[in-house]
């Protein structure tokens, strides 16, 4: 390790800074979020996340080549890392998951510079000039972190990070199982962008828009087709399996292929960046060609600006590539200094073997999932149950179970309802109805103060029968659907409520009754529990799924499971394969999202 | 005083016109349908009509439309609109033209004649009569309260009876006060609600159309 002090004390002495500024705050008491030892606690390691990644990120990228005086302006990464930890410390847990992403995929950037010009940058735990570390850390960082970032913002609770996981439609509320296999496919097409396009995959200019627009594919096509993304991603990982096990063959088979046809035909190609390569450490031969002393020599530590590696690469690429130019070729045009495979940059006989061992794992992993995401394998292989179709069957019973339990008991009340109200009524009335045709003759007066009674009776049964058919099927719900309906609601409840629907058509009818009584309960479980004054609905349609969404200002920390009315909405919506979403970070606000596969009739060919 | 009513249920229908006509008001058409209210209120301008929420043909909310569109169309037509349930939604579009003549009262209250007749009274000379369930869930509001803040609790009390319909002499009967008591109330109602003075019984419109739409 040749790390200089002189690197270290800025770090050090900011972190020290920030680590009393921020011990400061949270002895006085933190935020009003974060209530409790343990809430405090989870805002300080939050914040001391952010500040560790702001240092870090910042000893990264203040060792890119630049115009002089560069790289000393990044020390205001840490001290806008500390601005936000001092005032806005809840912003913390949003900020850290997105930053570890974006700086897991700056390591792509990283290892390309490497991979393809021989540039090294400095990258979390491998500083910058360190070449006992070389390149092999690069990549299983940028996996980790990518990783990491992803798996802490598929567990956020932040209301933010919720909202942009929504946003991956259905499988944002998937079991987690279903989750990542169906996202896997983006770190397989990251893996496999990087080994076949590394000046494509996350290079600057207009590659970058090559690498946002294979993202943004990727996430439309998890949102969209969730499955095909699943098969997708198992297909993927088969065949990176495949790629590292042939690397490494290829490797230890280079020794009996023709080196010179590939060597001649692999150019030098020309490093991108201003940044001088550094040696490599490779154990391969290097091969020298006419081109490579064609070129300037850098005496100290430049053997060779020749793309050494390419005779196993080029052995690799058969495989990889079928048709379109020889193997030598394309391999000429894609890399330069060693091949990014997966977590590994192969340059050397023992990269090579860990790309071999980590092609065996994406094999075993691959080969795993597709009983799982292919049914046609599933069927072939046989013997095992569908584990989907096992699982749907178990969610259909459960449902159904409660659609009847909810059916008859809905009835039962009903039942008792009439029977202690109405009813009870009725036989009052009629009584005393007959006690006053009794008195009429004898004493008029009480006959006509039984009557009254007997009106004032009847008003009662009615006023019940009121409230019982209002149970059963709200007035307005029949009359104008459910859109006027929500807004009937907001106008009876305690709460201000501000509506926002757009609901082109109308819902099937028993859809409506149950989104209905299950706005009604939120909305009764706001006005009740949260003390809020204000609340929000509101209601959309994306094609294919009714979402609703309630939201009361309220003092949050609603807790779904603990009886509060919640989990009796999600069951009856489940009856609908719907599904339901809480956030309720403490000091609020509450937000509950609903959402329900179904199809709009239009307004014109209702059959509601 | 001419009235058009619209009622589908054969028996209702026939006893409201009874009801009416016992206290001598002329029933100038009875109706059974949204069409046909439509078409009998165009043609006969009454003094009022009564109309059902729930008619056919699709027996949701027709009543409540034709008697909308034909105030649309007659502005300020007097309408007084039962139903088995009173919905705020729906009495705020129908207070929507802030033109008066308007009631919203549920079907019981036909049960006191007296009251259902007073109110039939009001609606034709350009009051505004509220069902006292939809008064009492405004008032539950908090946010009502805000807009209103200004008001006295006697105040605000006389004005609610207001809403549902009430001459001075029966609010001054039902809160135990004088008469007189009760046009000083409203006096001070109209100033706190800016209201310029006017004719009062306008001004009674007014109020209790501030009160009631917020």
């Amino acid at each position: 390790m040749s790390v200089h002090v002189q690197d270290l004390v800025l770090p050090v002495l900011a972190a020290v800074a920030v680590t009393v500024a921020v011990a400061i705050r949270v002895r006085a008491g933190g935020t009003e979020a974060a209530k409790g030892r343990r809430g405090r606690l989870r805002e300080l390691a939050w914040c001391a996340a952010l500040f560790v990644l702001s240092v870090i990120v910042m000893s990264s990228v203040s060792s890119l080549p630049g115009p002089g005086g560069l790289s000393s302006w990044w020390i205001a990464v840490p001290v806008v890392a500390a601005i936000i930890i001092i005032c806005w410390p809840r912003v913390a847990a949003r900020i850290v998951p997105v930053a570890l992403i974006f700086y897991g995929l700056s390591g792509f950037v990283v290892a390309r510079d490497f991979a393809v010009g021989g540039v090294i940058n400095s990258y979390g735990l491998t500083p910058v000039g360190n070449p006992g570390f070389q390149a092999d850390l690069i990549l299983p960082q940028a996996y980790g972190l990518l990783l990491l970032g992803g798996w802490l913002v598929l567990r956020s609770a932040d209301p933010v990070l919720v909202r942009a996981r929504l946003r991956l439609g259905s499988i944002a509320r998937a079991p987690l199982g279903e989750q990542l296999r169906t996202l896997a496919l983006l770190p397989v097409v990251a893996v496999l962008a990087g080994m076949l396009a590394p000046r494509l995959w996350l290079a600057g200019g207009a590659a970058l828009i090559v690498t946002a627009a294979l993202v943004f594919g990727v996430l439309w096509v998890i949102r969209r087709w969730p499955a095909r993304a699943a098969q997708l991603a198992t297909a993927g990982l088969l065949c990176a399996g495949i790629a590292g096990l042939v690397i490494a063959a290829a490797w230890r088979g280079a020794s009996t292929i023709d080196v010179e046809k590939c060597t001649s035909s692999a150019q030098p190609v020309p490093s991108q960046g201003s940044a001088q390569p550094v040696p490599s450490q490779g154990s391969a031969q290097p091969v020298p060609s006419p081109a490579a002393s064609a070129q300037p020599k850098k005496p100290s530590f430049v053997p060779s600006a020749q793309p050494v590696y390419s005779k196993p690469v080029c052995v690799a690429m058969p495989p990889l590539f079928v048709g379109g130019g020889t193997a030598a070729d394309v391999a000429d045009v894609v890399w330069g200094q060693a091949l990014p495979y997966g977590a590994v940059l192969v340059d050397s006989q023992h990269t090579a073997d860990a790309a071999g061992v980590e092609g065996l794992a994406l094999l075993a992993l691959g080969t795993w999932l597709a009983p799982q995401t292919f049914p046609l394998v599933r069927r072939v292989l046989g013997g095992t149950p569908d584990r989907e179709l096992t699982k749907r069957v178990e969610l259909l019973t459960e449902s159904r179970a409660v659609a009847v339990d909810t059916a008859s008991a809905d009835l039962r009340r009903l039942e008792r309802d009439l029977h202690d109200g109405a009813q009870a009524r009725l036989v009052a009335l009629g009584m005393n109805l007959r006690a006053a045709e009794r008195l009429i003759p004898t004493s008029p007066e009480a006959a006509i103060a039984l009557v009254a009674e007997a009106r004032k009776t009847s008003m009662m049964a009615l006023m019940e029968l009121r409230e019982l058919v209002r149970g059963v099927l709200p007035p307005v719900l029949a009359d104008r659907g459910f859109a006027d309906a929500v807004r009937a609601l907001a106008l009876d409840s305690p709460l201000h409520v501000e509506t926002d629907i757009d609901l082109p058509g109308r819902l099937p009818v028993p859809l409506e009754t149950a989104c209905y009584f299950a706005v009604a309960e939120l909305l009764t479980n706001a006005a009740k529990h949260s003390g809020a004054r204000d609340a929000r609905i509101a209601i959309g349609h994306s094609g294919r799924f009714l979402r609703i969404e309630v939201t009361d200002f309220g003092l949050g920390g609603a807790d779904p499971g603990k009886g509060s009315g919640l989990v009796g909405v999600e069951r009856r919506l489940a009856t609908f394969d719907g599904i339901l979403a809480v956030s309720s970070p403490v000091g609020g606000p509450t937000m509950v999202v609903m959402e329900v596969p179904c199809a709009l009739s239009s307004p014109k060919t209702s059959s509601c | 005083m001419r009235i058009v009513v619209a009622e589908d249920l054969f028996l209702l229908r026939d006893g409201l016109v009874r009801l009416l006509d016992a206290h001598g008001f002329e029933i100038a058409a009875a109706v059974e349908d949204a069409p046909g209210l439509l078409t009998a209120l165009i043609r006969e301008r009454p003094d009022v009509a009564i109309v059902d929420v729930r008619l056919p043909p699709t027996f949701t909310d027709d009543g409540l439309r034709a008697a909308i569109e034909a105030r649309r169309q007659v502005p300020g037509l007097p309408v007084l609109v039962l139903s088995q349930y009173v919905e705020q939604l729906y009495a705020r579009e129908l207070l929507a033209d802030r033109a008066g003549g308007v009631g919203y009262l549920l079907k019981d209250r036909v049960f006191n004649d007296d009251q259902f007749v007073d109110a039939v009274r009001t609606v034709a000379s350009g009051g505004t009569v509220m069902d006292a369930e939809v008064v009492t869930k405004l008032l539950s509001r908090r946010a009502r309260e805000e807009t209103l803040a200004r008001l006295s609790a006697r105040e605000r009390e006389v004005l609610e009876l207001m809403a549902e319909g009430r001459s001075n002499s029966a609010i001054a009967q039902r809160l135990f006060v004088t008469e007189k008591a009760v046009s000083k109330h409203s006096t001070s109602i109209f100033t706190k609600l800016d209201l310029v003075p006017s004719d009062d019984d306008n001004r009674r419109v007014l109020a209790v159309l501030a009160y009631l739409n917020g």
